[in-house]
């Protein structure tokens, strides 16, 4: 039996297994957490259910069952990997010729397949150029047919402004140019066009250059590709090569430097990044470099030297002209404006990488620059391209066609995407499956760097932005949740000896609180036994604190009646008008509060799923109590107190009575905002914890509203559509008339044509209710949209009170005032030049270095001085998070803000909002 | 689309056709997760689960006879973006040190909650002869030996024992506010059979499956209740096989 549906449900899979290979790579994307687009997986799955099928389902693997008839798909997917598809042979020439042996074949089935192979498997794009080559070799129009889909999806990708796609579209066709199929001058055409097009896009007068984003992507598009084809270009067509470089080299000198504060995730690099240079100017560092190395590239293999002689005498095609969209010119509006503009064009062309430099010099292996460029586009491609495939993303991340190891640039880069800002392309999470597949895949290497880059971080904690200190937080807790909580405690156990405020202490014990949470007390607390030290760090042992616990408490039988009440099954309505009569009119409302809340949480307190049952219960009977926003705060005082042992079950509890709306958003705000939780904002996330779950909610609603809104206008015109089809068809009905007895009578049954009205009627109806629906939809989103706005102010607001109040005066001379101490900077990066002999080995044995004590762990700011670093840096991390939620109310906010604002204050929003701090 | 990426579950109590499964998997925003520690709580569960994105409900698997975790859960979400996350990025790893498996569910329905083993728990546990200890020693052969440091967390007793963990009944789409008749109390087993009386044909079907089961369930050997496609860490196919012989 099992076998049978085992077959029933793999088969119609293998069947269409490469007939669906690739749909288009494009998805909308909802939340901020998808800035880009992800790819849909399919050939991945193919490649997928291929590599790991024996395992998933032994009896029928699709693997077996594929026979001759495939193995040519299964060979092009692997072309290139060390693999038993091939023998395990390495020699790329005999992979192409193995492929191409069985492919010729099949060559006109396979185009489609060879060209989506190349757009999501871009690292082996070499291979499959030569492949297109040598079919084109045997039939000309088989060249032509991929130049010209080429071409079309080139096109399509500018158009549609697909940024993934255009670069790796780019280097196919560079690719397919030293194959031979694609002309050397059109390959020149095409960055002629990307190069003019930038040229257009950052002057003045012709473009905007609020664009410049954009520009700046076109001529990385243009550098990227020359490691491919640059040899080739300068032997065949040095002249018009020459143009190009020119070209770049003008566009650089025109364009400005882009200084992003907002991204920067080392806050003390913020001043460095004015100086140094930008990913542009890096990488066309690296090109010049590479053309006076002759183009040698290690990390690119260049299958097609061995078939040069073949390929030569293929046919060339040209590729059509292509366009690239016009941007809306500026017309010369407000600043902010401008730069809003701006803001949303570096949404949509991001830089694809922050380097995050976490290791010293002397550690990262050595490469050309040029080859640390395309190592690290490979890593992101797999990880784009892979993402949802375990297996294969763990394989190919370890086994890039590179003739050097890269351990630690992978770490780095995997961090770097943790890290990203403002928000990495997946979810965290995605990134930390990454690192544990690897750590399983190269047990012997890869632990240890890891370990490696989360002590350099560690080192670096009071630097790295506050945005970035969370995502790390919640990556190392789970990741050690991962590998049984092990990690080497005793060389942080010194953080027990800093301020209750010092970074690194935060650190240690908020991923103890989080590994308390994904695991158990008593669990963690035998964690860390090689250093009992830090067992001060480890959350409050999680009980619950009930009010009312012997007779003499305050409110002991109020709480009993009430809970006998509730066993009773007792109506809402009927407990609301006891707590009225009981205990409001005999005490007061701030009494009845305490008294109903805290029974109630006691009575949810064992689970979760009883908290939600106690709210959807009786939740009703906190919102009479609570209907305006002072006793909404006094009610989450009181969830706070019940539950002030347990971080987690505050936050959830606060966010779910804000589900059901028993508190509201501002209510939250207000409380996070209150003396004893300003008072925490250094040594704890468990404000802040709230306040995001606070504002994200906020922000889920609107996004929920807005793609609901988008299918409601689809069924809308949809609806209209059957609506206008339906009347038609009974009018036409009705107006088709025929001659009986020399009358004019209707030629339709009168049957049918009642039928055919019903019809109409009710496509009519459809269609209002569809509108209606819409429309309701859209006052929810005005409503929410309107919400949010006040949410906002309110939190900037509150933001600006206690910061003003504590941020140190602005001197005399205007200069603003240091927070950070310098000198702690530099020990910094003393820190970093250590040879680091602390690393440890999962495997062999822990290399107990002691030398650690050796790096002076001084911490020397102040307490209010770091209070004011870390408001600081969540002032930032929400603007910037949010900011095209708050962009739009820009003004309202400016006018909040008023002139006296402190400058430091007006610096952390503008860098979080992107904004230019030029004119402060 | 891809059917290797939904389930390798196919749910027998499903009362539609493999079409209507797979249409059911691909829009659902539930997701069923296996092979966990019976000591798993639902916070534990919230804080990993919620990684993936915002979490609607969780609904714990319990023993029907003593109201405690047995190894399986239901986690709803209200996107379902964050419902494929969960499933691509939590599968297969580690929570309380077990490799827990995270499937798209059809959708949660009220008696799903409930283990269908005969003695109570999951049918895996019936048949099981290894030992493992946080999944209650040896089978039901052993009995449950609690860990000093963690106690099962009990569904039906307690200040609650009026409440039986709600269920979502009827509950569908990103509702915030207050909705949806929630059936408590020591009958409400009845009283949902009644609902689904009423309700879809797809309800009705497994109301009569369901009442024919209710009755009997204890003198007659469990069907496997899931199907997977294969073996790799759980043992159901093996169990299948043994009451074959």
């Amino acid at each position: 039996m099992s076998d049978l549906l085992n077959a029933h449900l793999t088969s119609p899979f293998v069947a269409q297994f490469i007939g669906e290979l690739l749909p288009a790579l494009e998805t909308p994307s909802r939340s901020p957490q998808r800035s880009s687009p992800v790819p849909s997986v399919s050939v991945l799955h193919s490649l997928g259910s291929l590599l790991c099928a024996p395992n998933r389902s032994p009896p029928s693997s699709p693997l077996r069952s594929l026979g001759s008839m495939s193995s040519w798909r299964t060979l092009l997917l692997r072309v290139g990997d060390k693999c038993p598809e091939y023998g395990g042979a390495v020699d790329h020439k005999e992979h192409i010729e193995t492929c191409y042996g069985v492919l010729w074949r099949e060559f006109e089935h396979s185009k489609d397949e060879i060209s989506e192979c190349a757009e999501q498997l871009p690292h082996k794009i070499p291979f499959y150029g030569v492949l297109v080559g040598l079919i084109n070799l045997e039939d000309e129009d088989f060249g032509k047919n991929i130049v010209d889909d080429l071409h079309c999806k080139l096109q399509e990708a500018l158009s549609s402004e697909n940024c993934d796609k255009i670069r790796i579209l780019l280097r196919f066709l560079t690719v397919l140019m030293c194959s031979k199929v694609i002309l050397p001058s059109s390959v020149i055409e095409v960055f002629e066009t990307l190069l003019s097009s930038a040229a257009t896009i950052i002057d003045e007068d012709a473009g905007n250059p609020s664009w410049q984003p954009c520009a700046d992507f076109y001529i990385t598009c243009i550098l990227s590709c020359l490691p491919w084809g640059g040899t080739e270009l300068i032997e065949q067509v040095p002249d018009e090569f020459d143009r190009v470089i020119v070209g770049i080299q003008s566009y650089l000198s025109i364009r400005k430097h882009s200084q992003d504060t907002s991204f920067i995730v080392f806050e003390a690099d913020e001043d460095k990044s004015a100086k140094e240079k930008d990913f542009v100017e890096d990488l066309w560092d690296h090109i010049q470099i590479l053309s006076t190395n002759g183009w040698k590239v290690d990390s690119v293999p260049r299958p097609h030297l061995s078939f040069e002689e073949q390929l030569v005498s293929g046919k060339s095609y040209n590729l059509s002209p292509i366009s690239c969209p016009k941007q809306s010119a500026s017309s010369s509006r407000s600043t902010i404006s401008r730069e809003r503009e701006n803001y949303e064009a570096k949404l949509k062309y991001p830089q694809r990488l922050c380097r995050l430099h976490i290791f010293p010099s002397n550690k990262i292996e050595k490469m050309q620059p040029i080859d640390r460029f395309i190592v690290e586009e490979y890593l992101l491609d797999v990880l784009l391209f892979f993402n949802g495939c375990r297996k294969e993303c763990a394989s190919y991340m370890a086994s890039l066609p590179v003739p050097f190891r890269y351990e630690y640039l992978m770490a780095e880069t995997i961090f770097s995407q943790i890290m990203f800002l403002p928000q990495p392309p997946f979810k965290p999470i995605y990134y930390a499956l990454v690192i544990i597949d690897l750590c399983k895949a190269l047990p012997g290497a890869f632990p240890a760097v890891v370990a490696g880059a989360v002590r350099s971080l560690f080192n670096r904690i009071g630097d790295l932005d506050m945005e970035c200190r969370t995502r790390l937080i919640l990556w190392f807790s789970h990741h050690l949740s991962n590998f049984q909580y092990f990690w080497p405690w005793e060389e942080w156990a010194h953080v027990k000896d800093l301020p209750r405020w010092a970074p690194q202490r935060v650190f240690v014990q908020e991923v103890l609180e989080r590994e308390v949470r994904l695991s158990y007390w008593d669990k963690i607390k035998q964690s860390i036994e090689n250093a009992p030290e830090l067992e001060e760090l480890l959350p409050p042992k999680s009980v619950s604190n009930f009010r009312y616990n012997s007779e003499e408490d305050h409110g002991y039988t109020l709480s009993k009646e009430f809970r006998e009440m509730v066993r009773g099954r007792k109506t809402a309505r009927e407990i609301t008008s006891w707590v009225e009569e009981t205990i409001i009119q005999i005490h007061s409302s701030k009494f009845a509060i305490e008294v109903v809340i805290q029974t109630l949480l006691d009575i949810g307190s064992k689970s979760f799923t009883h908290l939600i049952t106690v709210l959807e219960r009786y939740g009703q009977v906190i919102a009479k109590l609570c209907t305006d926003q002072n006793m909404q705060v006094l009610l989450i005082d009181e969830v706070s107190s019940y539950w002030k042992n347990n971080t987690q079950m505050t936050a959830i509890a606060i966010d779910r009575m804000m589900g059901y709306r028993i508190i509201s958003n501002l209510a939250i705000v207000s409380w996070v905002f209150s003396l004893s939780n300003i008072e925490q904002f250094h040594v704890s996330d468990r404000p802040w914890e709230i306040l995001r779950n606070a504002i994200n909610k906020t922000y889920n609603r609107i996004a929920d509203l807005r793609k609901e809104i988008q299918t409601l206008k689809k069924s809308v015109l949809l609806a209209e559509d059957v609506a206008v089809k339906a009347l038609k068809e009974f009018e036409a009905a009705e107006t088709r008339l025929e001659v009986v007895d020399g009358q004019p009578v209707q030629a339709e049954k009168p049957g049918r044509l009642k039928r055919l009205k019903g019809y109409a009627e009710k496509a009519k109806d459809d269609e209002i209710a569809v509108r209606e629906a819409l429309e309701a939809k859209d006052a929810l989103l005005a409503r929410a949209l309107e919400e949010n706005k006040s949410l906002f102010v309110s939190l900037y607001k509150s933001f600006a009170n206690v910061l003003t109040e504590r941020l140190p005066p602005v001197s005399a001379d205007g200069a603003f005032p240091k927070l950070r101490d310098e000198e702690d900077i530099d020990s910094m990066a003393i820190d970093l030049e250590e040879p680091s002999t602390m690393e440890m080995d999962h495997d062999n044995g822990r290399k107990d270095d002691r030398n650690s004590e050796k790096v002076t762990h001084r911490y020397s700011i102040k307490e209010q001085d770091q209070w004011c670093l870390c408001t600081l840096g969540y002032v930032k991390a929400f603007s910037r998070q949010y900011a095209t939620e708050i962009w739009p109310h820009l003004e309202t906010l400016e006018a909040v803000f008023g002139r006296d604002i402190h400058p430091l204050f007006r610096k952390a929003v503008f860098a979080g909002l992107c904004r230019s701090t030029t004119e402060m | 689309q891809d059917l290797a990426k939904l389930s390798a579950y196919r749910d027998r109590r499903f009362p539609g056709n493999q079409e209507e499964y797979e249409r059911a998997l691909q829009t659902s925003t539930t997701v069923y997760v296996g092979n966990m520690s019976f000591y798993t709580t639902e916070e534990q569960m919230y804080e990993l689960f919620s990684r993936a994105g915002e979490i609607k409900k969780i609904i714990m698997g319990l023993d029907k006879n003593s109201k405690t975790p047995c190894g399986f859960c239901f986690v709803l979400y209200y996107s379902r973006e964050d419902t494929e996350d969960a499933v691509k990025y939590i599968s297969g790893t580690m929570l309380d040190d077990r490799p827990i498996r995270v499937d798209f569910d059809w959708g949660f329905e009220e008696g799903r909650q409930w283990g269908r083993g005969r003695s109570g728990g999951q049918v895996r546990d019936e048949y099981r002869t290894d030992y493992d200890q946080r999944r209650g020693g040896y089978g039901k052969l052993v009995q449950r030996e609690l860990e000093s440091q963690r106690e099962l967390v009990d569904y039906g007793a307690g200040a609650l024992s009026a409440f039986q963990p709600p269920m979502p009944y009827g509950r569908h789409g990103g509702d915030y506010g207050h909705g949806g008749s929630h059936r408590h109390g020591r009958d409400y087993r009845k009283r949902n059979r009644e609902d689904e009386h009423s309700a879809s044909e797809m309800s009705r079907r497994t109301s009569g499956y369901e009442s024919r089961r209710s009755s009997d369930h204890d003198s007659r050997p469990e069907k496997n209740p899931r199907f997977r496609e294969s073996g790799d860490s759980d043992d159901e196919d093996d169990d299948d096989q043994k009451r074959r012989r």
